[in-house]
């Protein structure tokens, strides 16, 4: 503003620009503060902690540099931990995505629609069950003994499975339960996501005589590919985060065969009360997830069509 | 090229009776209108010709062959469709391409059929883009486009202007004419808009509640109609059709037919009262209260004030039985419209 007017409005320095600007900062101050004192902080802190040493109970704790990291690193104990959840989660997501596209699809489909509804609700259930029962009842369903599927199995002339208790099937058989638990949730995204195509466009390719595979391939999931993403990266970083499952039934064992980030982080904080390693396996999980998250978003980004 | 005829064609959506029995033939290479009011059954015809619904019982044949239990995309048709329905996540380009690798055709052959229909619809300079990035006329022109490279025997068109400003639909009007000469193909079109109709097709089909109230050219259906429903349906504003005038016949003029100043020679001259002018330019809509009902005019004849007389030569007078059906102007009933306001 020229001094010119400035002058006649009494304040020079305080146009309408700036006032309109503090505004805006007043409104946005409480999100913020709050942010900061419950995210933004709580990182910091955590960065801190991850460098020195002490437990929760030490009263002053030594800045020990990235010692925490070396000898997380060096441990063949977190290399388990590591590879138990990038196993678990690429397994799970992989396995979530495409039987939830297929099951959506599915569900979508012309014919019996009110079938399809009934089936809908029956998988979208296990969403709503609260996780810790899920786990208690799979406990007894997977029980190698008096479990249900191996009564079943028996019954049947088959070999019981040993589900839980052998290192060899103890991750694979948390990554079936959580796919039966999610299953329905992530289906259901990506129906709507299926609900939204024009039917037009799947008329103009029968038109075009497209075979039903390349439809599905070439129109379908392009028109679908935003959902998929996203329901990709929001599988991706809460299966990074396992831990309500490992804690009820495995406890990280049979031999640490099911010992997850999380599931370390807490025993090393909690039981162990080893704070400085817990905190730099929390930085570790960040880092991962971000990387993760960077890459599908620069590898997959590109096959995303947005409208 | 190819004719298509339809076959006692039944459609129901369950109890909801669309179409009861149609019957028509299409003859190769003609340009075919289908209109009607919405919910007429126009578009469930045209969708059960390309095959994206199937009849609940009757023929299709296009040439010789039924081709009701075929896909639609081996009955040799293409469709336009009022959306464009173009797959957004492809180029131009692919769109075109689209059908074309569908059937396996050579890739040096695609090549050259989509550079010379591209040039037809002056797209040439959009290939690459999406069809997010294309204006409302370039996107028809990819569906035209679309459709035309899989060289069809059959055009079908859903409405396929209503999504464009008046400007740009008058101009693909004249655009789909020429296209139609030029292939010399069969094309079956759709439109609620009886303008359309009338400007583009050679052959017109009026359809109400599933049934062809007419079928002729744009020219015997204006000066024909064969009942009070196309009369009414053809033209701005619609004929006049009165109750009142002669004993159990309706009696029906053109608004544009119709002078407020004495041209000689008139069957019909009554009296009336100006209710409202409407200036179009040189025409004027004049709606008139007359002894008989509200009728509309439409004139060059400037009169100032209320009252006025209406005048319709007898070759313009039309009449239609209590059910609408078209019949002879007798000696008789011209007489009535005669002695209108002699006797009275």
């Amino acid at each position: 503003m020229s001094k010119g007017n400035a002058s006649k409005a009494k304040t020079g320095w305080w146009t309408h620009d700036r006032k309109d600007a503090f505004k805006g900062y007043i409104l946005i101050f409480p999100a913020i503060l709050l942010l900061t004192i419950f995210t933004v902080y709580p990182i910091f802190y955590l960065i801190d902690s991850s460098l020195r040493d002490g437990s929760l109970l030490s009263k002053k704790r030594n800045f020990i540099g990235l010692e925490n990291f070396i000898t997380l690193f060096k441990s063949v104990d977190f290399h388990t931990t590591l590879k138990n959840t990038i196993i678990y989660s690429i397994g799970l997501v992989i396995i979530l995505m495409v039987l939830a596209t297929l099951f959506a699809v599915w569900v979508n489909g012309k014919a019996q629609k009110h079938l399809n509804s009934v089936t809908l609700a029956a998988v979208f259930t296990p969403h709503i069950i609260s996780l810790v029962s899920v786990s208690t009842v799979f406990l007894w369903i997977m029980d190698p003994q008096i479990g249900a599927i191996n009564y079943v199995l028996r019954s049947i002339g088959m070999k019981p499975f040993p589900f839980l208790a052998s290192s060899k099937t103890a991750l694979a058989s948390l990554v079936g339960m959580m796919v039966w638990k999610s299953l329905g949730y992530y289906s259901l995204l990506i129906l709507a996501a299926l609900q939204g195509v024009p039917k037009e466009i799947y008329e103009a390719a029968e038109i075009d005589d497209t075979p039903k595979i390349r439809t599905f391939f070439r129109i379908t999931l392009p028109m679908i590919s935003p959902t998929l993403f996203f329901t990709t990266i929001v599988a991706t970083i809460s299966s990074f985060q396992v831990f309500e499952t490992v804690n009820l039934m495995t406890q990280g064992g049979p031999v640490n065969s099911t010992n997850t980030l999380v599931y370390q982080i807490y025993s090393d904080a909690f039981k162990y009360l080893k704070l400085g390693p817990a905190t730099a396996e929390a930085v570790v999980l960040l880092g991962l997830v971000g990387i993760l998250t960077i890459l599908y978003f620069v590898f997959l980004g590109k096959k995303v069509h947005y409208q | 090229m190819s004719s298509i005829t339809l076959k006692n064609i039944h459609k129901a959506y369950g109890k909801e009776i669309i179409i009861p029995d149609l019957n028509f033939t299409i003859e190769d290479g003609s340009f075919t209108v289908l209109v009607g009011p919405s919910g007429c059954g126009k578009s469930t015809t045209l969708r059960m010709i390309a095959g994206l619904e199937k009849p609940t019982s009757g023929e299709i044949f296009i040439d010789d062959e039924n081709v009701v239990d075929v896909d639609p995309g081996k009955r040799g048709i293409a469709m336009v469709f009022q959306n464009y329905a173009l797959y957004p996540t492809m180029s131009v380009k692919d769109n075109i391409e689209f059908g074309l690798k569908n059937k396996k055709v050579p890739k040096e052959e695609r090549e050259q059929l989509i550079k010379d229909v591209s040039e037809v619809v002056g797209l040439t300079p959009y290939l690459s883009r999406k069809p997010s990035e294309l204006s409302g006329g370039q996107r028809q022109r990819v569906a035209l486009a679309r459709a035309m490279v899989k060289k069809p025997k059959v055009f079908l068109m859903d409405e396929p202007l209503s999504n464009l400003d008046a400007k740009l639909r008058q101009q693909m009007r004249v655009e789909l004419i020429e296209l139609h000469k030029r292939l010399g193909t069969t094309f079956i079109y759709v439109t609620h808009d009886q303008v359309e109709a009338m400007s583009m097709g050679d052959n017109i089909i009026l359809m109400d509640k599933g049934i062809i109230m007419q079928r002729s050219s744009p020219k015997e259906m204006y000066h024909n109609p064969q009942n009070a429903y196309t009369a009414q349906f053809i033209g701005t504003p619609p004929m006049n059709i009165v109750d009142d005038m002669v004993p159990e016949i309706k009696v029906g003029f053109r608004p544009e037919k119709t002078s407020l100043i004495d041209p000689g020679e008139s069957l019909l001259n009554i009296s009336g009262r100006v209710i409202t002018k409407e200036q179009l330019g040189a025409e004027m809509n004049y709606s008139i209260e007359t002894a008989y009902g509200k009728v509309m005019v439409k004139t060059e004849d400037d009169i100032e004030g209320e009252a006025c007389r209406l005048y319709v030569k007898e070759e313009h007078v039309f009449a239609f039985a209590k059910d609408g059906k078209r019949i002879e102007v007798t000696a008789e009933i011209k007489n009535a419209i005669r002695n209108l306001e002699k006797g009275a």
